[in-house]
């Protein structure tokens, strides 16, 4: 209704509307980025991993003298952290899920084919990790006792290591396909190239690292070797009964030191520890981030009560007039909300083209996919909020400026 | 079409309290154009606000077109200044951001006219007052006395019953006032209620009628004065 002398009027203030819609077009573009990387940092964050977090723990303990028999100073720690009362599963692993350090190695579909079809976290495990993490099996069998070797039987000439790998690993290597279990592939290829064989499929198993913008876009490519390894400082993850892990907890760090045994106890951390650590960089950055363009949008909206606060203020006798002619309060209350709306579209018409150009960017270089249609949509709702919001108290003190202004006022 | 009976206005600031009007009686028939006069803070403009529904009243009767405007909430008040009010500023009072013929229409869209409607008033209006052909100049690019027509223009693009004026040639210089009173005279003739308050004695003349305010009354030698022209001059029929 009011639209045509409105825009006229902003068309005669251009300076006043081009710092406004400026303002806007910048802040959409940058908060509908960053809301958009601070939810996939929350999303990763939240991934499961497939343990049964709650109940684990991961303990470590480093030799620093040489050890005589590595393999049964790892049995004889088991068979400690086993007694402890309230465990229910031990297992000796050379990694643990978020755990943040482990290895990746490159598989292959062929024994020939130079490139690798996918590089996947390798857990090997010298016990049911199933077991151990709580691993939920939707496909094939656990190992079985037999078939978890020590080093020096691996690898076993001419028949293939059983390996339990996650779903999200058995798609990548065999995406036409939705059963998994019995295909052989390679760990490496060429003549150094070892056979394995899956028995089994968990549903999730998360790698050491989780979602990272330099390794896996999902973080759950991972895989079970049913291997024994010696190692200066082996590490155990323990699953206790629901509601003892911290009483275990203590009893296996006394249990793994004896004095004078030449070890080194590194301190336990349950699963959601670990989980807190591999994201608290994360969780940091983006409040940081979310904070900042919070203080962007005010600052915004601040522009905005200013720039309205000014106009009303500059056309107080212009408002009376408009009064005497026989505008109601809400006409023009609704011609500074009207106005504002305008100026904020602009912006935010500018602020989409922005928006896409810096999500270009910001794609490229952080590994992620396109900015949502949905995300922009609502970073546009909220600058049009934020936009009555901070004009609206001014427009109300223009709809109070008597009528009698016409004539009073100089 | 506007009569005030024993009205008061009573102006409170925390520090004092200002009898704007007082015991104010006044009868202003279709038709007429009546000069008001009488000496600064006299309240001349605080009668031309009430008589516009500009500012409401403390005391007394005021019933504009026969009906009682006491207690018209604000909405009703906005409504009937935009129907039958057309009001003319010192000032002019032009939106400086429109221009002529956007100007005219403000009043005209708040009466929620339809574009084509609008349209031949504003022409119309603006033919009335000879800037026609100026109608998408900005109210800065006209003289004093053009843009007061312009403001007459946009009084009578309603087509309003009454129109008041306060102090409309105050900024003017001679040539000009006379040009926009001879306006307003023309407009008079064709059957609009004029209220006009002004410090010139020379344009007073020429009203039929001349109320003189002193201290927030009517002055008594004014009422006489009054009668004998009421008497002298028997109303005349207007014809649109
Ligand atoms: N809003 C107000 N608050 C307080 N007092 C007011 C207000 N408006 C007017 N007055 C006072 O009311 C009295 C009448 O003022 P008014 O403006 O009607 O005088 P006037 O006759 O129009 O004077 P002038 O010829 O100078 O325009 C004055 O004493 C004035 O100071
Ligand atoms: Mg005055």
């Amino acid at each position: 209704m009011e639209l045509k002398p409105i825009l006229k009027t902003l068309l005669r203030n251009k300076i006043g509307v081009a710092v406004i819609a400026t303002q806007v077009a910048l802040t959409l573009a940058i908060a509908s980025n960053v809301f958009y990387i601070v939810a996939d940092k929350v999303s990763a964050a939240r991934q499961p991993s497939g343990v049964d977090e709650a109940n684990v723990f991961r303990i470590r303990a480093a030799n620093y003298r040489d050890v005589a028999d590595p393999l049964a100073q790892q049995k004889r720690d088991e068979a400690a952290l086993r007694s402890i009362p309230g465990v229910q599963q031990v297992a000796m692993v050379n990694q643990v899920p978020l755990g943040q350090s482990g290895n990746n190695s490159g598989f292959f579909l062929k024994r020939d084919q130079q490139q690798s079809t996918t590089n996947c976290a390798t857990y090997e495990a010298a016990d049911s990790l199933v077991d151990a993490l709580g691993l939920k099996l939707i496909e094939g069998r656990d190992f079985t006792p037999e078939e978890y070797l020590e080093f020096t039987e691996y690898p076993t000439e001419g028949q293939p290591l059983p390996v339990i790998v996650s779903e999200a690993m058995a798609r990548v290597m065999y995406p036409e396909e939705s059963r998994y279990v019995g295909r052989v592939f390679y760990q490496g290829n060429g003549d150094k190239a070892s056979e394995l064989r899956i028995v089994g499929v968990v549903e999730t198993l998360s790698t050491p690292w989780g979602r990272t913008s330099w390794g896996s876009k999902t973080g759950g490519e991972s895989l079970v070797m049913p291997v024994r390894m010696p190692t200066m400082s082996p590490q155990y993850v323990v699953r206790t009964e629901p509601g003892r892990q911290s009483e275990a907890l203590k009893a296996a760090e006394s249990a793994l030191i004896q004095p004078g045994d030449g070890r080194i106890l590194v301190p336990a951390n349950t699963m959601l520890e670990l989980r807190e650590h591999r994201y608290r960089n994360d969780y940091f950055l983006s409040s940081m981030m979310a904070t900042m363009t919070g203080l962007l949008v005010l600052v915004t909206a601040t522009g905005i009560l200013g720039m309205a606060s000014f106009w009303v203020g500059q056309r107080r006798k212009q408002i009376g007039v408009r009064r005497a002619l026989g505008a109601r309060r809400s006409d023009i209350l609704r011609y500074y909300l009207l106005e504002n709306f305008i100026v904020t579209s602009i912006g935010i018409v500018a602020g989409v083209v922005l928006a896409l150009v810096l999500n270009q960017l910001v794609a490229e270089s952080l590994q992620l996919s396109r900015l949502p249609l949905s995300d922009l949509a609502i970073g546009m709702a909220m600058l049009w909020l934020v936009g009555q919001a901070a004009t609206f108290a001014p427009a109300r003190r223009a709809s109070q400026i008597a009528p009698a202004t016409a004539t009073r006022s100089v | 079409m506007l009569t005030m009976k024993q009205l008061s206005k009573v102006y409170r600031t925390h520090l004092i309290e200002t009898h704007a009007l007082r015991s104010f009686d006044i009868d202003v028939r279709e038709g007429e154009f009546v000069a008001v006069t009488g000496p600064s803070g006299s309240g001349k403009t605080t009668f031309l606000n009430i008589a516009g529904l500009l500012e409401e009243f403390t005391g007394g009767e005021f019933l504009l077109d026969g009906v009682s405007v006491r207690g018209l909430d604000d909405d009703a008040r906005s409504r009937l200044r935009n129907q039958k009010i057309g009001f003319i500023f010192q000032g002019f009072n032009l939106i400086p951001d429109l221009n002529l013929f956007d100007n005219v229409d403000v009043p005209l869209r708040y009466r929620g006219f339809n574009g084509a409607e609008r349209k031949r008033r504003i022409e119309h209006a603006l033919e009335r007052v000879g800037l026609a052909s100026r109608m998408k100049h900005y109210p800065a690019e006209l003289s004093g006395g053009q843009q007061q027509r312009v403001a007459i223009a946009r009084a009578l693009a309603g087509e309003p019953r009454l129109l008041l004026a306060d102090e409309p040639t105050g900024n003017l210089d001679t040539a000009m006032a006379r040009g926009v009173m001879e306006l307003l005279e023309e407009i008079n003739g064709q059957g609009t209620t004029i209220v006009m308050v002004t410090h010139d004695p020379e344009l007073a003349q020429r009203a039929q009628r001349n109320v003189h305010i002193i201290d927030g009354q009517v002055s008594d030698l004014d009422r006489n004065v009054t009668l004998l022209h009421t008497a002298a001059h028997k109303p005349v029929a207007m014809s649109a």
